[in-house]
């Protein structure tokens, strides 16, 4: 079994996370005996990660900056079996969730978590959520330092933090480390950009008030460069000005955005670096000791540079179309001359977005073992990665992920759709998502078409809260009510890419589910008829604007 | 309102020498006085010119920065969670007790929970009023809940990330 | 044909505390996880108090609240709105089953 490349939780960690799952069965023991209410332990159990949803529990699993180890997966899948119904859903924000669970076996899957160093800490709750990453960290060619060094440290930061466990609201922390935003940091409450000055020094952008929901903002720039060692402290002072002038006189206008917005980013800016001038001298800089200790556990694998050419991947791609599609939508280049990060589609078509079965999970872990140093990553468009494979071993990876039904070359095309768990599941939503996704998923199932289609990212949301970002959609689908049918109102335009990030602009009026297929058809076919040279949907889009597409959309339903 | 103090034994309610005045009545001339920050703030010399300690207590909007100047010069200062999912005060708190030194009692007053002490603790409270029952056994046991803690706060405690570079230091030399 | 849709047919339902699962109260005012078995208020003021005896008896379960059905001729229920059908009748698409390894 081959080691981590990531942060090995040591003697500490062990026993912070072993000592809060003791804490929280004695809560679950006390809730179940009455002692307290369910007003009162709510807040607790959405700390530890559990929800109730509208079946029963769903415990949201923490895979912090989408990291994770094959011994990992294998738990994971193991705990699914145990105490769920042997199948797990791959969130958005890089989280597994496990929808069955029974309360009063939520203590013992967090003690058979925390078996291997994981935890469902402050995945819910108005805390510091659950840090995010580019899922290509410490593999991808563009990066200009691996994220996962500083998100490790935040984690440890925020985790059962005194001071802002009772936050307005909840609070989501996204950080890039390459050019190539791929943890879309300009939609989170704080955003980190590591970047390059002039001086060749390199340091934080920090964004602050970006988000999705029911009020979708492209975050601002508080900080245009932050020294690396001064972050927690810069952290410590933003959430202390949140926390004590953030709204809580209105849950939908309690996010930090609001204040941003309301306040003006000025103003924020001023109130932030007055406590900062305040808190930056403090015991929250980070030494450079500090940092090296944990930028060691991040050494990426020795791997052997080996060439970028190799005859197996070459017959393969020339004999078999879906190989050669496969190797241009699922591999993608490697920092390492010989070596490519390969996606495991979670979305084969007609299934439900980002699901894994007990078995597929340890097949995905198998994988890892033999081709990719036992490592994986979970990306905020659900799906796997395996980051360190050797171009040689493509076509094995390929015919193994084959056998698991993941080889779908369908990455960032039409069918790779990103989907919220929906009504189906979730006690917050207004509409179904899941059978939505598979509808659109079986009708374009074909490969050939998809790829000609090409690049096209399809977001589905069951409700307002956004879970399924459909607000950055190329095609956003969001799920409303109205008098008790299923509508879905349709948007174009919006992105997450860095520089390009946009929301979406809403067509018209909603279609009823039965037109969902039709009404992406239609955008797909105005998009083919009206494409430019090596234009993707949405540059189409926004050349020639919404009116063709609503148009047309309009008069085939 | 049943208070408790840390440090106090096991499970016991202590007694609350303070005398609470509303803003419109008369300040005795001596004894332990608990007045409204607003009542401090038009009032200061006179409450202070007395005999006896003079404590405030601040709603969880007020500015503690206000206090700064004055932070030897009270004895208690009550903290208030209108519900306990409403966390500013623990931001008061830090304020109070690291940025300003305040030394005196810090007491957390309205939604105070059990499960809420270890993070109090950690912000620097040592005094409060509960409803709950069992609060005075849990408030006993809740600095031993968690034996690491990740973050510097008012409590001293040094966070993992030190202790970590200590011993690799030892280990160094 | 389904009868009465004005919305005066209420049933209560809650979650199970320890397990999470879907239970509605019976006449005998325990709670049940078959619907069939729900007592049923025919009116508003009977809706009243059959959610004033939920909430007597929700020391096992979460937060009760009435639910609007409708009465088929020969007495099967089902709720009105969408969400509550899916809490009474499950997913509506087939899950991966823990030992599959394609979607099917």
């Amino acid at each position: 079994m081959p080691d981590t490349y990531f942060y090995r939780y040591d003697d500490y960690d062990r026993t912070l996370v072993s000592e809060r799952v003791d804490q929280f069965r004695d809560q679950v023991r006390r809730r179940l005996a009455g002692e307290l209410t369910e007003e009162q332990f709510k807040p607790l159990r959405l700390t530890n990660g559990l929800y109730l949803q509208l079946h029963a529990y769903m415990l949201r699993v923490a895979i912090p900056y989408g990291t994770l180890s094959s011994r990992q997966l294998r738990k994971l899948a193991d705990i699914s079996r145990k105490y769920d119904r042997g199948y797990g859903h791959f969130t958005t924000r890089q989280n597994l969730q496990l929808n069955w669970i029974k309360l009063e076996d939520a203590p013992d899957a967090l003690a058979a978590l925390a078996e291997v160093d994981m935890h469902a800490l402050q995945t819910s709750g108005n805390c510091i959520r659950n840090v995010t990453a580019d899922h290509f960290a410490g593999a991808a060619a563009d990066e200009i330092e691996d994220p996962r060094i500083w998100a490790e440290i935040v984690r440890q930061w925020s985790t059962l933090h005194p001071e802002f466990t009772f936050l307005p609201r909840k609070f989501k922390i996204a950080i890039t480390g390459s050019p190539n935003d791929r943890a879309a940091v300009r939609v989170h409450d704080i955003g980190l950009r590591l970047w390059r000055n002039e001086q060749g020094e390199v340091g934080f952008e920090v964004i602050v008030g970006g988000g999705l929901g029911r009020t979708p903002m492209i975050g601002k720039t508080l900080r245009e460069f932050l020294p690396k060692n001064e972050l927690l402290a810069y952290l410590e002072a933003t959430l202390r000005v949140y926390n004590r002038y953030g709204r809580r006189d209105n849950l939908y206008k309690a996010r930090i955005k609001i204040l941003v917005h309301e306040v003006g980013v000025e103003k924020m800016r001023a109130d932030v670096e007055a406590e900062y001038a305040e808190t930056r001298d403090g015991l929250l800089g980070l030494s450079d000791e500090t940092i090296e200790a944990i930028s060691q556990q991040f050494a990426p694998p020795d791997l052997p540079p080996r060439s970028n050419l190799a005859g197996a991947v070459e017959a393969l791609r020339l004999e078999d179309r879906d190989f050669a599609l496969w190797l241009k939508s699922n591999v993608a280049p490697h920092r390492v001359k010989g070596y490519a990060i390969v996606t495991a589609s979670l979305k084969p078509a007609g299934a439900p977005p980002g699901d894994a079965s007990a078995v597929q999970m340890e097949g995905v872990a198998d994988i890892a073992d033999a081709y990719s140093q036992g490592e994986l990553r979970v990306s905020h468009e659900q799906n796997l990665i395996f980051p360190h494979v050797a171009i040689e071993d493509l076509p094995a990876v390929y015919a193994a992920l084959g056998r698991l039904g993941f080889a779908e070359a369908n990455v960032g095309k039409i069918t790779d759709i990103i989907a919220c768990p929906g009504l189906d599941y979730c006690a917050l939503a207004n509409a179904r998502s899941i059978p939505v996704a598979q509808r659109i998923s079986s009708h374009f199932a074909g490969l050939a078409r998809q790829h000609d289609i090409g690049d096209l990212k399809i977001k589905i949301s069951g409700c307002i809260n956004a879970c399924g970002h459909h607000h950055v959609g190329h095609i956003g689908i969001l799920g409303v009510d109205k008098n008790g049918v299923e509508l879905y109102q349709i948007s174009l335009g919006g992105d997450v890419d860095f520089g390009k990030t946009a929301l979406g602009t809403i067509l018209g009026p909603a279609v009823t589910a039965d037109k969902v297929v039709e009404a992406v058809d239609s955008l797909v076919t105005t998009y083919l008829d009206s494409r430019g040279d090596g234009e993707r949907f949405v540059d189409t889009f926004r050349r020639i604007g919404a009116e063709p597409f609503k148009d047309r959309m309009y008069a085939a339903l | 309102m049943p208070l408790y103090r840390e440090g106090a034994p096991s499970g016991l309610v202590v007694e609350d020498p303070w005398l609470r005045l509303a803003d419109d009545a008369a300040v005795p001339a001596d004894g332990m006085v608990l007045v409204s920050f607003a009542r401090w703030r038009e009032a200061r010399a006179a409450l202070l010119a007395r005999r006896g300690p003079v404590g405030v207590v601040l709603a969880n909007t007020d500015p503690v920065e206000a206090l700064a100047a004055d932070v030897s010069r009270l004895d208690l200062m009550v903290l208030h969670f209108p519900k306990f999912s409403d966390g500013r005060a623990y931001s008061q708190a830090r304020l109070l007790r690291g940025r300003f030194g305040y030394q005196g009692e810090l007491r957390a007053s309205g939604g105070v929970l059990q499960d809420q002490i270890a993070f109090m603790l950690r912000c620097g409270f040592d005094s409060f009023e509960s409803e709950q029952k069992g609060f005075g056994e849990a408030l006993a046991k809740a600095r031993t809940l968690f034996s690491v803690v990740y973050q510097p706060t008012e409590d001293g405690r040094s966070p993992a990330s030190l202790l970590r570079l200590k011993r690799r230091n030892v280990l160094v030399s | 044909m389904a009868k009465n849709l004005s919305g005066d047919l209420q049933v209560a339902s809650a979650n199970r505390l320890s397990d999470g699962v879907v239970v509605w109260l019976d006449d005998a005012g325990d709670w049940t996880s078959r619907l069939d078995r729900a007592a049923i208020a025919r009116d508003k003021r009977t809706g009243e108090i059959l959610l004033l005896r939920a909430q007597a008896e929700a020391f096992a379960v979460i937060d009760p609240f009435l639910v609007a059905v409708t009465e088929d001729d020969d007495g099967t229920i089902e709720p009105l709105s969408l969400r509550e059908k899916i809490r009474a009748s499950g997913l509506t698409f087939d899950v991966i089953a823990a030992d599959a390894v394609r979607y099917a």
